[in-house]
């Protein structure tokens, strides 16, 4: 035994031993506020009892009285007329200059009305209860006057506790070796686990002793040492890092458990119940559509497949062949056809669909103005799957060819010269060059940004919501976009749109590690 | 310097003391702009000359995104105690405790305010909860260069559409596959997207206007395609010779294009006037309002008779108080507001009908194009039923 060792016994009860005390204390704090409201229904409870009996309420009331049932206004029947016996006489309950105290007993005979007889705390902030039940004399109705005092925390009590805590870590320390060490730890920490039984439940018992076992392990492995070395060693590196650090926990890990977790959820008229997997599996199973129906998951999958598809296909097949265009010696003004053809990526994705969303307007649209001057007949657009389809991808190949051609200009500008001047003198034709030189070279910068277009394209929202918007019938619209209406479109169920968004993450999850073994075998084989 | 210390203290003691002891304002949240936010404010500025114990600070919202702030501070305590919005949330805020019943303070001197219609639309599960500020409704725009004589009926309409083709003008356009702009003709026919919580899609009388929607498209009456922006545009330009629009269209026309406003046509099927949806911006009280007796002071000021007179006047709101218009100072796009008010539908509030917007607008997409309205419709139907009323999974 050292006096280091102890020192790190008590290092590491205080820093599990703190997490272990939050829980108790946050169990302290939800059992007191249910103490305090069970306490304040019952005194409203009482109260409107003693109302009923024609006694005096023992507690302090806000308002108490029997409230007469609602009679409507001849003039306006929405308007609903009440009157109160408070003990002091029958009197008008309401009013534009009626006391707002009045008004809770209003609002409870109401309430009264559509649910029965109730008793709750006020949802007001007040923390005052109010009591609405029938009785021999009419309906009694009783508001405590304040909220009920809330139990104070027994800091001696803790105080001790925490005292006892470090005495036991200390005492294994000081006369156990290594497994004494751990099992001191262990036992110091769990003597949290008394008053979490005591204010919180199973729950919280077995999370504390979980902790417990969780520090005694990690001592006696020599993970926290390990673990204090690492932050001590690289505190500067830390330091730096931490912003960062903190910002994508507030902005990227956090929404996506909170995201994830409410695919378990259903949400109702702002209610969320725990529902499972039914979400998903609600989802999976086309949501009571036939396959052909456009508002089945697995007919919106495979039109999200054939988009990402076929814009994938145009994005590299005209990136590339422009790419092969400018890099032809014969070309001239070489830099202005280049910034010409940035230029579609450049400008903002909304503002490019928006503009092609006018271009294909069947009455006005510059499309079918070029349509009719062919002699064709004018198109609309957006009333068939295959012309809607169509609008989006044309608006979509033009936001999406300028990557793919930056890309492969890049990788062309890599290829050796001596290889095409090889080429020449073995009399290599143009498509044997090209499929011999320039493909091999191609495919290591291309995959990387197939897979990368291939995520974009997968979860574009703005050219499907601004372009055809899923017409006709949702047909058009995208896993995405379908997750979007799920959540604004059809009562608010956010639970589905976030199970739908879980979907698309392990979909593009797969996707992506996929894309990465393809990938890194083309690199593999990169000449 | 301990003298000069306990002055100090001293000071900052009275300072908290004085800022405790004044009266926390009433605070309105709205998403007013330009003419309407510039009434709003100048009515505020009175107010708190002539009431500086119930002083209102007003703050301006942007609209985007002004609904989901106030369902998600309210509950927690936060918040503003007025504040104005249409009443189509209403079902969703009452069931989440945004929104707070005020019937209580309402008598029948101060609901004779207003028209029936207007206070209608605030009501919901036999509780009101709001005072109308202002209405929004459709109403016929015609341009009176091309039309002498703007349609009674609907009979009238079609009788009109040879002669304008044949120069290339459609007589009428509004956007075909949006519910709020075809709710005119499924009024008129005796339908409504609503009973209550209860979405009634596929009705005979809903069949029946959405045929006569798919006939003005086939009889090249409206255009099928045009969306809102578009029928701005083709009635600006005159290629279309009456557009269906709300108050907001106002501020597009150009003074140069002649025209006038008239209530929408008699459906020659029913006899019925067309009848469209009456959005109603109400002052709503915060659930959780700090004071909710001198909110609602402040909310039945803001809505008496002069008030809305100044707005009528400043803002061309058409305001829902009946005292409020005089013919001989009144603009002539108010009173045509006005008088389409006597026809109006008040726009559901029930949360449900969140969840018929976007199939019902499908089905009209797919009717204009010419499909079945009766099989379309029930299509539609089974769709809102299973989003309107999900089965909670087990």
């Amino acid at each position: 035994m050292t006096a280091g060792a102890v020192r790190r016994a008590l290092r590491d009860v205080a820093l599990v031993g703190a997490v272990a005390w939050l829980i108790v204390l946050v169990c302290f704090v939800r059992e007191r506020n249910r103490a305090a409201a069970a306490a304040g229904i019952s005194h409203a409870r009482a109260a409107a009892v003693a109302i009923g009996a024609g006694e005096r309420p023992a507690s302090a009331v806000a308002a108490a009285g029997l409230v007469s049932a609602a009679t409507p206004s001849k003039a306006y029947p929405l308007l609903r007329r009440r009157t109160v016996d408070d003990g002091a006489g029958v009197r008008a309950l309401g009013g534009p200059t009626a006391p707002a105290v009045d008004k809770l007993l209003y609002d409870a005979a109401a309430r009264f009305d559509r649910t029965g007889a109730f008793a709750t705390v006020l949802a007001d902030g007040s923390g005052r209860a109010v009591a609405a039940m029938t009785t021999p004399r009419g309906l009694a109705i009783a508001v405590t006057a304040h909220p009920e005092p809330l139990a104070r925390l027994p800091w001696l009590a803790l105080f001790g506790m925490a005292g006892l805590t470090f005495a036991l870590a200390g005492l294994g320390a000081t006369v156990g070796r290594d497994r004494g060490r751990a099992l001191g730890i262990a036992v110091a920490i769990a003597v949290a686990a008394i008053p979490a039984a005591w204010w919180g439940g199973p729950i919280a018992t077995a999370l504390v002793l979980a902790l417990a076992l969780g520090a005694a392990v990690a001592h006696h492995r020599g993970a926290t040492d390990r673990a204090l070395a690492i932050v001590r060693s690289h505190r500067i590196a830390l330091t730096f890092l931490a912003p960062a650090g903190l910002a994508m926990l507030v902005l990227v890990v956090i929404p996506f458990t909170v995201g994830l977790a409410l695919g378990f959820y259903d949400h109702h008229h702002g209610r969320w119940t725990f529902v499972g997997l039914a979400n998903f599996k609600r989802i999976l199973t086309g949501d009571g559509h036939a396959l052909s129906d456009p508002l089945n998951f697995w007919f919106i999958l495979g039109v999200t497949l054939l988009w990402t598809f076929a814009n994938v296909l145009l994005h590299v097949g005209l990136g590339t062949a422009f790419a092969l265009v400018l890099k032809q010696p014969w070309l001239k003004a070489r830099g202005m056809w280049r910034a010409l053809l940035i230029v579609p990526w450049a400008v903002p994705n909304y503002i490019t669909a928006l503009i092609w969303k006018g271009m294909f307007d069947a009455e006005y649209g510059a499309i079918n103005e070029l349509l009719r001057g062919l002699g064709v007949d004018r198109v609309s657009w957006f009333s068939q799957w295959s012309t809607s389809f169509t609008a989006n991808v044309t608006t979509n190949t033009w936001l999406g060819f300028p990557f793919m051609m930056v890309v492969a200009l890049g990788a062309l500008e890599s290829i050796p010269k001596e290889l095409e001047e090889a080429a020449d003198v073995d009399g290599a034709t143009a498509w044997q060059r090209f499929r011999e030189i320039t493909l091999p070279h191609l495919k290591p910068a291309l995959g990387p940004a197939i897979v990368l277009g291939s995520i974009w394209t997968f979860n574009m929202f703005n050219v499907i919501a601004l372009v055809s918007a899923g017409k006709p019938r949702g047909s058009t619209d995208i896993l995405v976009t379908d997750a979007y209406r799920w959540a604004f479109e059809r009562g608010e169920q956010y639970g589905m749109a976030a199970a739908m968004g879980t979907i698309i993450f392990l979909l593009l999850l797969a996707w992506s590690i996929l894309g990465r073994s393809l990938t890194r075998g083309d690199e593999e084989a990169r000449p | 310097m301990p003298t000069r210390g306990i002055a100090i203290a001293a000071a900052a003691l009275a300072a908290v003391a004085a800022c405790r002891q004044a009266d926390p304002a009433v605070t309105v949240w709205h998403a007013y702009t330009k003419d309407e936010r510039a009434a709003l404010e100048a009515w505020a500025a009175d107010w708190n000359r002539a009431e500086p114990g119930r002083a209102v600070e007003l703050v301006a919202m942007p609209y985007d995104g002004f609904a989901d702030k106030l369902g998600s501070a309210i509950p927690n305590g936060n918040g503003p105690d007025l504040f104005i919005y249409a009443q189509d949330r209403l079902g969703d805020w009452s069931a989440a405790g945004v929104v707070e019943p005020i019937e209580f303070w309402i008598d029948d001197a101060t609901a004779a305010r207003f028209t029936r219609s207007s206070l209608a639309s605030l009501a919901y599960r036999d509780s009101l909860w709001g005072l109308p500020l202002a209405t929004k409704s459709l109403a016929l725009f015609v341009r009176t260069d091309l039309v002498a004589t703007p349609p009674r009926t609907t009979d009238e309409l079609f009788a009109m559409a040879p002669a304008l083709r044949a120069r290339g003008v459609y007589p009428l356009a509004y956007p075909v596959a949006d519910l709020y702009a075809h709710a005119p003709w499924l009024h008129g026919f005796g339908g409504q997207a609503m009973d209550g919580d209860t979405p009634t899609i596929a009705t005979a009388p809903a069949v029946a206007a959405a045929a006569f929607a798919r006939e003005l498209v086939a009889r090249e009456v409206v255009p099928r395609d045009a969306n809102t922006t578009q029928v701005a545009s083709m009635f600006v330009d005159g290629k279309a010779a009456m557009a269906m629009s709300g108050p907001w269209f106002v501020a597009d026309i150009p003074a140069s294009v002649p025209y006038r406003i008239v209530p929408l046509p008699i459906v020659s099927a029913t006899g019925l006037p067309a009848a469209p949806y009456l959005g109603t911006d109400g002052v709503l009280m915060s659930a959780r309002a700090d004071d909710k007796d001198r909110a609602i002071a402040v909310a039945l000021a803001l809505t008496d008779d002069d008030a809305a007179v100044a707005r009528k006047l400043r803002a061309r709101q058409v305001v829902p108080n009946l005292r409020a218009y005089r013919a001989d100072v009144d603009a002539a796009t108010v009173t045509a507001f006005r008088d389409q008010l006597e026809h109006t539908v008040a726009m559901p509030v029930s949360p449900t009908m969140r969840s018929v917007w976007t199939p019902y607008a499908n089905a009209l997409a797919d009717i204009a194009g010419g499909a079945a309205p009766g099989p379309t419709l029930e299509r539609a139907a089974a769709d809102i039923a299973r989003y309107a009323r999900p089965e909670a999974p087990r």
